[in-house]
């Protein structure tokens, strides 16, 4: 049977693009009220060292300066100024001591921006060093610790486990068993381990933080770039003491999020700071200071398998330390949902994941697009490709015969479906022309090419609550949380919703994120958006069209003729008024996995499935190298506006190049070296490989709405190691660390030489 | 209460060089002429200068404006107040020096090269700069006017350390002429390491006379992995007169490795950029001479 649409599965554009492109488009940079101060935020000098003192008053003498404030006054708004999604741990300004260089130490408010940021600038702080640790590795043992007790929040059902500690820097130790993979090794006829390590990088936006708090009477509103702002008003209520309905949010568009938005940002400082100076307050970050608020983890992999003679993977161990940085913020979950697919997907018997987030002082990391997924193919996908190489298989087939199908229990044991692994691997070896030969040159000019197949998992179990309200001229509201930060989610919403009423979508009016208007969303966050609120949507839209038809027949009209929606209200309330008001909310099925074993018969609510291949070009002299063609082909379900879904594939592809080739922030001693975008190379449109391919499957998720699910994070997943694994095609090295430079290629030629 | 940069700061455009001069003979290193205020505003952003005052030599005419070639045909004179634009659209230097617009294809954007000045650019002395090593190579000279009267000076002796030049307080940079050599051919080569838009790992500035396969002369300049632009005068002296082979150009690259020691940044190491100086220096020669004489 095939299924007839009239709004889904069309390439509409989106809603806002008019209104984007004429600059009309609302963002919290544009926001200024009455009385607003501006603040300044004075940062750390040292990664790790007692605050001394701290000599506010060259500041406070300059005129125009409102005040300067440090945690003190925090205080006395915010008796215990410590927030974060999984850990309380982390002070609304730096509190005795500083834990990263860069750290947020105190604010200057002043009614003029640019004499908050002179004055920051005078601003001494006498400071005692402490001794600091940095490494991932290294802080799991280390005597040096960030924080002397870890205090977890208990905010989240799937954090809810997270243990108060002492005297560790694991904040959390994410555990897996299936199997015996010990008696797995001691079977195989070959073991391999290998170790991959991936860099910090961050998401930079090309709107920077910003946040605005309003007090006013006992009511606080923030208007704030926040890609989740029903925690915000869960956390900020939770600080202040609050109940959630005198705290509003709202949030307008977004200019790109990729997962820092989250939680709680400036939030709670810029709520603080309207508490103590009773105006509204904003803080704007530049676009420098974001390499201090919150990054992408680091993280040091050691994978190891038992392979037969015959390419069948018999076990596998992962151990996997995050690089957290000096605040937890989501990092626990990230460590815990990439830790549980980071097996890679392949149908193996005995499998051991221990996956540890670990504090360090340097910034703070958070959910990165495709949420520690990417670090993870990185070393599976790569282990993989330097297994078949050393056992001389070929590395497609090493693959497919140990792909996981649908059916089959992945490592947690939630048994696969709807995962188009297979699928998409034959669509990427199809479009790569992998049968035909290939020329790899001769002599300067050396080439490549690798393949990799990457997955994971979603958060769960998140809710999503949506409302359409069909107004009595018989046109539509759709009050929505989910947050539009570019990906389109307006647009889409809007044809899930107009799919069901029967509406064109362009008629649809999505209403922004106002917590005091829009019902709960868990977030815009981990691909969930599409398949929880898309289905949100669908319940309210199948409700209220329920709803609309109970009207009608009570009116005596035949539900379904084509007489106008508003005749019915007319006919109802004696004239055009009243509202049919349909509600969905959703929360997917979810059974929380074993503390010991991770093991769980329902842990994600779908899967995410992307496979990418990658041509390069070496100069063997230079060891320079060009990525000549990407090749990313992602099972999304359904595309539900497949023009949308191709940007997201291609965007998320971008993004993860960067990361790949040319992102890196460079530490030295704890302090940032290339704290600007000049220094932090983003790739340009002269880096982009001439050809460059995004595809999807033909693919249903079938619990998804209308046989959709995400698209954002998929093709981010394993673009990495297969760049990685061409490059050491082309080559005969193996790069172990991202990013994949030139010199990286040259010092691994050297040791291979040696 | 008077805190010095809280106001801001001022922007002059003085219409006579006495004007100038007296609006930036302050003593205070917060003052300083601007010519595109590309690279000042750089500074400014990353907070290492706050100016009290910019001077603006927009409007001081004449000696600052204006390209062209002299009476005989043997410089070109180019007002230190064009653009990187306008040198990139001037048939003049099209013809005398494709290099320049070859050069510009890598440098910045539109935007930058739409404002940044030639004597704005001469006078920033930051080593990873594209044009100031392109000037060394074709014997550029500079005409300074100051207080105390005016000099000339070669491109190459205005540099005397990282971020530091020859020029005096008040000093400015009128001109740049460049000698027109018909038979000498250039070549810049801007190897950048992370992305194709970057700082150079190491810029490389060369300009050769031949006489079929024979360099009669030439200039080797390198930049950006050291503290200022600096001839490779070995490496020179190795090639000066000699026959162009595989053999001579092992030895030139032997000798350019051996005379300066890079720095390490987070371009690359300090090996893995003497290795691009050996390989590079090697190809730029090839190819300059390939071009000048097809086998
Ligand atoms: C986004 C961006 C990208 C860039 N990319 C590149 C690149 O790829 N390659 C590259 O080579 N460069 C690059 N640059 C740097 C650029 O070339 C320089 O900023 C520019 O050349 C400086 O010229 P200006 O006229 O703007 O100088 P200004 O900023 O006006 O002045 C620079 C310095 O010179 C002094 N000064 C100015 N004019 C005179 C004068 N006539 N006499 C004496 N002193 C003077 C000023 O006081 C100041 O100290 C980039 C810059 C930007 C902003």
């Amino acid at each position: 049977m095939t299924e007839v649409f009239t709004s889904v599965g069309r390439s509409i554009p989106r809603l806002e693009a008019r209104d984007k492109v004429t600059g009309r488009t609302e963002y919290v940079h544009h926001l200024r009220l009455p009385r607003m101060l501006y603040g300044k935020i004075f940062r750390s000098a040292y990664p790790h060292a007692r605050i001394k003192s701290v000599d506010k008053s060259a500041a406070e003498a300059i005129e125009g300066v409102f005040r300067v404030v440090t945690i003190d006054d925090i205080r006395t708004v915010i008796p215990h100024p410590y927030y974060g999604p999984a850990f309380h741990d982390q002070p609304i300004l730096a509190d005795g001591k500083t834990r990263f260089s860069g750290e947020p130490l105190a604010v200057v408010l002043a009614e003029d921006p640019s004499i908050a940021e002179e004055a920051a600038g005078l601003i001494t702080v006498e400071y005692e060093e402490i001794p600091a640790v940095f490494d991932e590795v290294e802080a799991m043992t280390s005597d040096v610790l960030v924080h002397d007790e870890l205090k977890p929040a208990s905010t989240f059902a799937d954090l809810k486990h997270l243990k108060g500690r002492k005297g560790t820097n694991i904040a959390l130790d994410h555990k897996l068993l299936r199997g015996d993979p010990e008696a797995g090794f001691a079977k195989s006829d070959f073991v391999f381990e290998h170790v991959f390590r991936s860099q910090q990088v961050m998401h930079t936006p090309m709107e920077p933080f910003v946040s605005v708090a309003d007090v006013t009477g006992d009511r606080m509103t923030l208007h704030t770039a926040s890609q989740g702002p029903s925690f915000v008003r869960i956390e900020i209520a939770r600080l202040l003491g609050w109940p959630e309905n005198r705290v509003r949010v709202k949030v307008p568009f977004l200019g790109g999020g990729f997962g820092g938005k989250l939680y709680i940002k400036l939030e709670a400082l810029v709520t603080a700071l309207s508490l103590l100076v009773r105006r509204p307050v904003k803080i704007s970050l530049t676009m420098e200071e974001q390499f201090f608020m919150v990054t992408r983890h680091p993280c040091t992999f050691r994978i190891k398998s038992g392979v037969n003679k015959d390419g069948k993977i018999i076990a596998r161990t992962c151990d996997i330390a995050w690089n957290g940085g000096a605040y937890a913020d989501i990092g626990p979950r990230v460590t815990q949902k990439a830790g549980f697919t980071s097996a890679g997907p392949y149908d193996i018997e005995n499998v051991r994941i221990r996956s540890s987030a670990v504090y360090t002082n340097r910034p703070p990391a958070g959910a990165l697009r495709g949420f520690g997924a990417p670090q993870t193919a990185w070393a599976y996908e790569r282990h993989m490709d330097m297994i078949a190489e050393e056992m001389g298989l070929d590395k497609v087939e090493f693959r497919r015969q140990n792909l996981l199908r649908d059916g089959r229990p992945q490592a947690s044991g939630t048994i696969l479906v709807d995962a188009a692994i297979e699928k998409s691997l034959d669509k990427l070896l199809d479009i790569m022309k992998w049968n035909q030969p290939f020329d790899r040159g001769s002599g300067r000019i050396r080439r490549g090419r690798g393949i990799a197949v990457g997955f994971k998992g979603i958060t769960s179990p998140t809710t999503s609550v949506a409302i359409v309200n069909l107004y009595a001229d018989g046109s539509c509201g759709l009050f929505i949380g989910t947050v539009d930060m570019g990906q389109g989610s307006d647009t889409v919403m809007a044809q899930i919703a107009g799919e069901v009423l029967g509406f064109d979508p362009t008629t649809i009016k999505v209403i922004h994120s106002d917590t005091d208007v829009t019902p709960y969303d868990m977030g815009t966050l981990g691909s969930r958006s599409t398949f929880h609120m898309g289905t949100a949507v669908r319940l309210a839209a199948e409700d209220a069209k329920k709803k609309l038809a109970e009207l009608a027949a009570s009116v005596g009209m035949v539900p379904g003729s084509n007489q106008p929606i508003s005749e019915i209200f007319e006919r109802r309330y004696g004239m055009r008024a009243g509202n049919v008001i349909g509600v969905g909310s959703f929360i997917p099925e979810y059974q929380k996995p074993d503390p010991e074993t991770g093991q769980s018969l329902k842990v994600t609510p779908f899967w995410g499935v992307g496979t990418n291949g990658a041509e390069v070009e070496v100069d063997m002299e230079t060891c320079q190298f060009t990525v000549t063609k990407l090749v990313n082909v992602a099972d999304i379900g359904r595309p539900l506006n497949p023009k949308l879904a191709l940007q997201q594939l291609s965007g998320a592809g971008i993004m993860q190049y960067g990361f790949t080739t040319t992102e890196n922030m460079i530490f030295k001693e704890g302090q940032l070296t290339n704290a600007s975008l000049a220094d932090y190379k983003i790739p340009g449109l002269l880096d982009m490989p001439r050809e460059w391919i995004n595809e999807f499957t033909d693919s249903i998720q079938h619990d998804g709405p209308f046989g959709g699910k995400g698209a954002g994070e998929t093709t981010t997943i394993a673009l990495s190691p297969a760049i990685g694994n061409a490059i050491a095609d082309a080559t005969g090295v193996q790069l172990m660390d991202l990013p994949c430079t030139a010199e990286s290629i040259f010092q691994a030629l050297k040791r291979a030489k040696a | 209460m008077e805190v010095a940069g809280l106001r801001g700061f001022d922007i002059v455009e003085p219409s006579s060089l006495e004007e100038a001069f007296g609006l930036l003979g302050t003593g205070d290193p917060a003052v300083r002429p601007m010519g595109g205020g590309t690279a000042l505003m750089l500074m400014m952003k990353s907070e290492l200068f706050k100016p009290t005052r910019l001077v603006s030599l927009r409007k001081l005419g004449e000696p600052f404006h204006g390209l062209g070639e002299s009476a005989d045909g043997k410089w070109v004179r180019i007002g230190a107040l064009n653009t990187f634009s306008m040198l990139d659209h001037s048939p003049l230097m099209k013809s005398h020096f494709p290099i320049i617009s070859r050069t510009m294809n890598t440098l910045a954007n539109l935007r930058v090269r739409n404002v940044a000045s030639v004597g704005g650019n001469l006078a920033h002395g930051d080593p990873h700069l594209d044009l100031p090593p392109v000037w060394m190579a074709l014997d550029g000279e500079v005409r300074i006017v100051g207080p105390s009267g005016e000099r000339v000076s070669a491109v190459a002796d205005l540099y005397k350390g990282y971020y530091e030049t020859t020029l005096e307080e008040g000093e400015l940079i009128t001109e740049l002429r460049v000698p027109v050599k018909p038979d000498w051919k250039s070549s810049y080569t801007k190897v950048t390491t992370r992305a194709a838009h970057d700082w150079p790992a190491i810029g490389l500035a060369i300009s050769v006379q031949l006489s079929g396969r024979q360099i009669q002369d030439l200039r080797i300049v390198l930049s950006a992995a050291l503290d200022k632009p600096t001839r490779l005068t070995a490496a020179e002296t190795v090639l000066r007169g000699r026959d162009i082979g595989e053999a001579l150009l092992r030895e030139a690259a032997d000798a350019a490795t051996e005379e300066v020691e890079l720095e390490t940044d987070n371009r690359g190491s300090q090996e893995y950029k003497t290795h691009l100086l050996r390989i590079y220096v090697t190809r730029a020669l090839q190819d300059l001479v390939s071009e000048a004489a097809p086998k």
